[in-house]
């Protein structure tokens, strides 16, 4: 059952060119991180470390987390046209499904995002001309990443599920982002999503989390998925949908 | 025409959108102030009009492109989602109209909020005591130049979001746009003549300028920056244009 709504899913995300938004913004970030840093080689010395700093910055702390909300809106998109919830919902599958469907989904789409990043900050540092070895923390960024923007993911999901507009989940996640980056700073960062995203990618730091933080870091994403998923199907199966 | 712009805030009621929006400006006045507050804080001898204004075109570069694409998203999705403009069209509602309405509506939505910012920021410099009296001509300068930026940001996205039903390639020029208008400043002069969202910061009657290590504002001279209004209400005028007349001859 669950399988087959997941291929319902990637069905209706055929010829969406929703891969252009999931390539344009990485690839915006990256160059423009790439270019600051070319340009301060003086002051940013630190190779791949710094260029990570760069990079990083403007997608994680901005371009990321619209570009999920965006995502997730998008998946929701069809069923808030032509009353396709009435249609949905007496599908023969459960609501569970349903959801846990476009969890998986978004969490794909998000990991090829990721590597499609990972790629960008490659291929630009080795353009610019960097020596050194990649760093050991790299792949840790990069994962923890993605965990903390499936906690996101299902949380625009929920939003978007409620809400009918395309654009209205978006801008509360740009609001949730600016809240994640206040909380950040007055090192509240582990429980928010949003601010989970710029501690686990080492955003503003690349000190890394140490194991108390690490372990807790995992906890609350984890709690984050469980309890909106867990609320969000609750919801489904309680209330009426509004077409 | 007035019957048209009713209808479109008619068709906004219950929608959030008033609220969403006061709310989102809200993050971006208290990420403002807050900075401005630090900066007093630190500079006691630096306390004026001139930073708390700065602060806030830098913020609009980044806030208010995404702002717009929200709202004119949901002006024109509205239509889209409903399947309505078959029946709005058998109302003998030209589509010229029912664009110049949603473009207004969009305007007149942009203009409360450069109006609640310039009102804002007067009521934050009273409170902190600034011992200038409130500077109604460089507000309004600042009100002037956010909404003349707006104008041309608005028409760009209606474009966009009434020719292409998906609205996330609109957000996601929303998204680009707000970049280009944070990082603007750093391109050479000539790429962000090309730029409309690196306006916020162009037209603003106060710019800076790093003399050592040291930022000073300074004010801009008004004859300098009025042939740059001028010129970016001819481009949003042609920008509107150009989407109203592509957008009337699509198929629906």
């Amino acid at each position: 059952m669950l399988q087959q709504c997941i291929s319902a899913e990637w069905i209706k995300l055929r010829r969406s060119y929703l891969w252009i938004v999931m390539m344009s913004l990485p690839l915006v970030s990256v160059c423009i991180g790439c270019a600051n840093f070319a340009m301060n080689q003086g002051v940013l010395k630190n190779e791949w470390y710094s260029l990570w700093s760069q990079v990083s910055l403007f997608y994680g702390e901005f371009f990321f987390p619209i570009l999920i909300a965006i995502c997730s809106a998008y998946l929701c998109r069809l069923e808030h046209a032509n009353r396709n919830w009435n249609m949905i919902m007496t599908a023969p599958v459960s609501v569970g499904s349903l959801f846990i469907a476009k969890v998986a989904v978004i969490s794909v789409l998000l990991l090829l995002v990721q590597g499609f990043f990972f790629i960008l900050y490659v291929a630009g540092g080795m353009l610019i001309g960097l020596q050194a070895d990649l760093p050991p923390e790299l792949p840790g960024w990069l994962f923890r990443g993605w965990i903390a923007a499936v906690a996101i993911g299902v949380l625009q999901l929920a939003l978007s599920v409620r809400i009918r507009s395309f654009a209205a989940p978006v801008g509360i996640g740009l609001c949730m982002t600016f809240l994640g980056l206040g909380m950040y700073v007055m090192n509240l960062g582990l429980i928010f999503p949003h601010s989970l995203l710029t501690a686990g990618m080492g955003v503003l730091s690349q000190e890394g989390l140490g194991l108390g933080s690490s372990f807790l870091f995992y906890v609350m994403n984890l709690l984050y998925i469980v309890v909106i998923s867990a609320g969000v199907m609750y919801r489904m199966r309680s209330t009426d949908v509004v077409s | 025409m007035i019957h048209a712009i009713r209808l479109e805030f008619y068709k906004l009621r219950r929608r959030f959108l008033f609220g969403m929006t006061v709310l989102f400006v809200c993050v971006e006045l208290i990420w403002a102030l807050m900075a401005a507050n630090m900066s007093f804080a630190r500079n006691p001898d630096r306390v004026g009009w001139e930073p708390v204004i700065a602060m806030l075109t830098s913020l609009n570069g980044l806030f208010l492109p995404i702002l717009s694409a929200i709202v004119v998203s949901r002006i024109c999705d509205m239509e889209h989602k409903g399947n309505t403009w078959k029946l709005l069209l058998t109302c003998s509602m030209k589509r010229e109209r029912l664009y110049a309405a949603k473009y207004i509506c969009a305007c007149a939505i942009m203009l409360s909020v450069c109006a609640m910012q310039g009102l804002v920021i007067a009521a934050f410099g009273t409170v902190q005591g600034i011992t200038q009296s409130v500077p109604g001509f460089l507000l309004a300068r600042f009100m002037l130049g956010t909404m003349v930026a707006s104008m041309a940001i608005l028409a760009l996205q209606q474009w966009l979001s009434m020719v292409v039903k998906n609205q996330a390639f609109a957000l996601c020029l929303g998204m680009l746009g707000g970049f280009a208008g944070l990082v603007g400043d750093l391109f050479p002069a000539a790429v962000r003549k090309l730029l409309v969202w690196s306006y916020y910061s162009g037209l603003s009657p106060i710019a800076q300028n790093y003399t050592g290590n040291e930022l000073q504002f300074y004010v801009r001279n008004l004859s300098d920056s009025l042939p740059e209004v001028g010129g970016l209400m001819v481009v949003a005028m042609a920008i509107y244009l150009a989407g109203r007349f592509f957008a009337s001859r699509q198929e629906v």
